[in-house]
């Protein structure tokens, strides 16, 4: 099932007089159940992309439909509630909320859902036992390791039920173990639960882990390959 | 939720914010204990006044306070005074014949009020008898004749002292100017120099005797249990007694009862002055905040946080810091006013000036429930304006641009 289409997608950024056109006229689909890494050199356009998938950003001109919502159509606070229950983001930073434990900051999306107190607390526990936290709760990010903050905002990512979950750069900040696990979990939850994920990577180990790897440069689609058919060069 | 996010925000840098809270602390503190100081002079002022000078309520002839005219007395006094005894809240009722007149020595003389009293009657309801030290002699003395109490500045500017002997010399209601010789029984001292500039007592017996006839009365005193009872007592009294002038002491004195609310008033602006002042210091913090934040907040808008959320986080760490440190001020003032409050404060080296406002030179501070909630409520009020720029700052972050920065 689509969930995600971007139509002649272009986003050009104004830098001091000089147009950059960081998106360029993409056209892509997105099934549900994907685990599909966007790839491509810095300043290709990945993470301007991402954005504009994640509605943080307002393309120059296109469109984009979530679930056949064309983003264009809701007014900002509309596309804030949207982001909210439809969509999960994993950073390259984490951006944890330092002040909160691990659970308060999986609960928090939840309330802001506006979900009841016992729900929470259910699915809070549930989500940081499948990324095999279920003993670090009451900890802060701060005592934390990199790879765990990682899987904490992953459990957040998910606290929202999205449709789909954007991870831009997940890896990066993090070391070769605290990666691999990271992407075992990610790899059990598109299998077991279908969540889509779409990342932004450089790392090979991410893309080697995709089932779909589409490239990047200059704004503009260059290849688009399921990884297990060789697929011709867009 | 957001209240405990905000409260642990607050705590995020501790230093900081600990210096922005002793700032607000300190400010509260001082403003708070000036009220206490003031409050208190205000109290003592009132208190003396009605104790020692007008009492609660005082009656007299309708025209009598125009001209204080001998001839412009009360008609049956005793009547009214036992009616007025009656009321309930009415603690005591004293009658005084009250003649303006001249006193003399053999060095100096004097304007004076003469306060002709029942000595016994008085002292239940002023508290004069108190003011006259053990080395100044005694209160009028019942069934001693022609005995008078003065004050010490007029004792000083007659140069006369306990025992000696004074003229009182007054125009009864035909003209006549009628002489009198007095011994000073005692010297008083009340905080209250202008009152003690004129008025001396006398025993209503001896002026009688001056008089050849009953001494008139010219003023009936009420005190009361408690000033709760003024409007409601006031307010009987008049009924039964239409015709003649009824004053409480706010009337009697309006300066005294418009004391405390002009206090009250300008106050609450040195309070906001001070807090203005804090204001900037509390914005440029909750600047570096959101700057610092930057990402963070993004990430918050990211996932789905609106505006008005957003708004409402800022506000309260504001308000929280602003908060935190207004109460740590009140319980600093709280606890230097209740150590001050037991013990006084001794400004008796600027008694003379003190004195001649009417002021008691030892000034004990009070402390006022409605003025701690009125710093609570401004304090608040101070920062919800200045949570409003940092929290705008915060709605301008781009989330797209605050998560990219890595």
């Amino acid at each position: 099932m689509e969930i995600i289409r971007l139509i002649q997608l272009h986003k050009i950024y104004d830098e001091s007089g000089i147009p950059v056109h960081a998106v360029n006229g993409i056209n892509l689909t997105v099934s549900e159940g994907e685990f599909t890494a966007i790839v491509g050199p810095s300043g290709s356009g990945k993470t301007t992309l991402l954005n504009l998938i994640g509605g943080l950003d307002k393309p120059t001109s296109g469109e984009i439909f979530i679930e056949g919502t064309n983003l264009s159509d809701l007014k900002p606070n509309q596309l804030i509630d949207f982001r909210l229950r439809n969509i999960g983001f994993v950073f390259q930073s984490f951006n944890l909320i330092p002040v909160l434990t691990a659970h308060e900051n999986v609960e928090f999306i939840m309330q802001l859902q506006g979900r009841g107190r016992e729900e929470r607390h259910v699915r809070t526990n549930e989500l940081l036992k499948s990324v095999g936290l279920e003993d670090k709760i009451d900890v802060r990010p701060r005592n934390l390791s990199g790879g765990q903050q990682q899987r904490v905002a992953v459990a957040r990512a998910l606290a929202s039920k999205p449709r789909f979950i954007l991870a831009d750069e997940p890896t990066a900040n993090l070391d070769s173990k605290s990666t691999s696990n990271l992407l075992d979990i990610m790899e059990k939850l598109n299998h077991v639960e279908h969540m889509t994920f779409i990342f932004s990577t450089h790392d090979q180990r991410v893309v080697s882990k995709a089932h779909r790897v589409i490239t990047i440069e200059d704004g503009q689609v260059v290849s688009d390959v399921n990884q297990e058919h060789f697929v011709h060069k867009v | 939720m957001f209240w405990s996010i905000a409260w642990k925000n607050v705590w995020r840098n501790k230093l900081r914010s600990l210096l922005v809270i002793m700032a607000i602390a300190l400010g509260v503190a001082a403003a708070s204990y000036s009220a206490a100081l003031m409050f208190g002079m205000a109290t003592q002022k009132i208190k003396a006044a009605v104790s020692n000078e007008v009492s609660h309520i005082q009656l007299h002839q309708a025209d009598f306070l125009e001209n204080f005219e001998i001839r412009d007395s009360i008609p049956q006094p005793d009547q009214v005074g036992a009616g007025i005894a009656g009321i309930p809240g009415v603690k005591a009722v004293t009658e005084r014949s009250v003649i303006t007149g001249m006193t003399m020595s053999a060095t100096s003389s004097a304007g004076i009020q003469i306060n002709a009293i029942n000595p016994d009657l008085e002292k239940k309801v002023t508290t004069i008898y108190t003011k006259i030290s053990d080395s100044s002699g005694s209160y009028l003395a019942v069934g001693k004749r022609n005995q008078v109490l003065v004050s010490s500045k007029i004792a000083e500017k007659l140069k006369v002292r306990v025992k000696s002997k004074i003229i009182l010399r007054f125009q009864s209601a035909d003209g006549t100017i009628i002489d009198g010789a007095y011994k000073i029984c005692g010297i008083y001292k009340t905080s209250n120099g202008i009152f003690d500039e004129m008025n001396i007592f006398i025993n209503r017996d001896d002026l009688s005797r001056q008089l050849g006839k009953e001494a008139p009365v010219h003023e009936i005193a009420v005190l009361l249990s408690n000033n709760d009872y003024l409007e409601k007592v006031t307010g009987t009294i008049k009924k039964e007694n239409p015709a003649l002038s009824v004053l409480t002491w706010k009337q009697l004195q309006p300066e005294l009862g418009m004391l405390t609310g002009l206090l009250t008033i300008s106050l609450y602006f040195l309070l906001g002055i001070i807090l203005a002042a804090l204001a900037f210091g509390i914005v440029n913090t909750m600047l570096m905040v959101v700057l610092e934040r930057v990402r963070e907040l993004g990430m918050l808008m990211a996932v789905g946080m609106n505006k008005r959320n957003l708004f409402k986080m800022i506000m309260l760490e504001t308000i929280f810091l602003s908060l935190t440190g207004g109460i740590v001020g009140m319980v600093i003032s709280i606890a230097v006013t209740g150590i001050t409050a037991h013990s006084g404060i001794d400004l008796s080296s600027f008694a003379r000036g003190f004195e001649s406002m009417g002021y008691d030179a030892f000034i004990y501070p009070e402390l006022r429930p409605d003025f701690f909630i009125g710093t609570v409520v401004l304090v608040i009020f101070t920062g919800i304006l200045s949570s409003v720029y940092p929290a705008r700052m915060a709605l301008k972050i781009n989330p797209a641009d605050a998560v990219r920065g890595e």
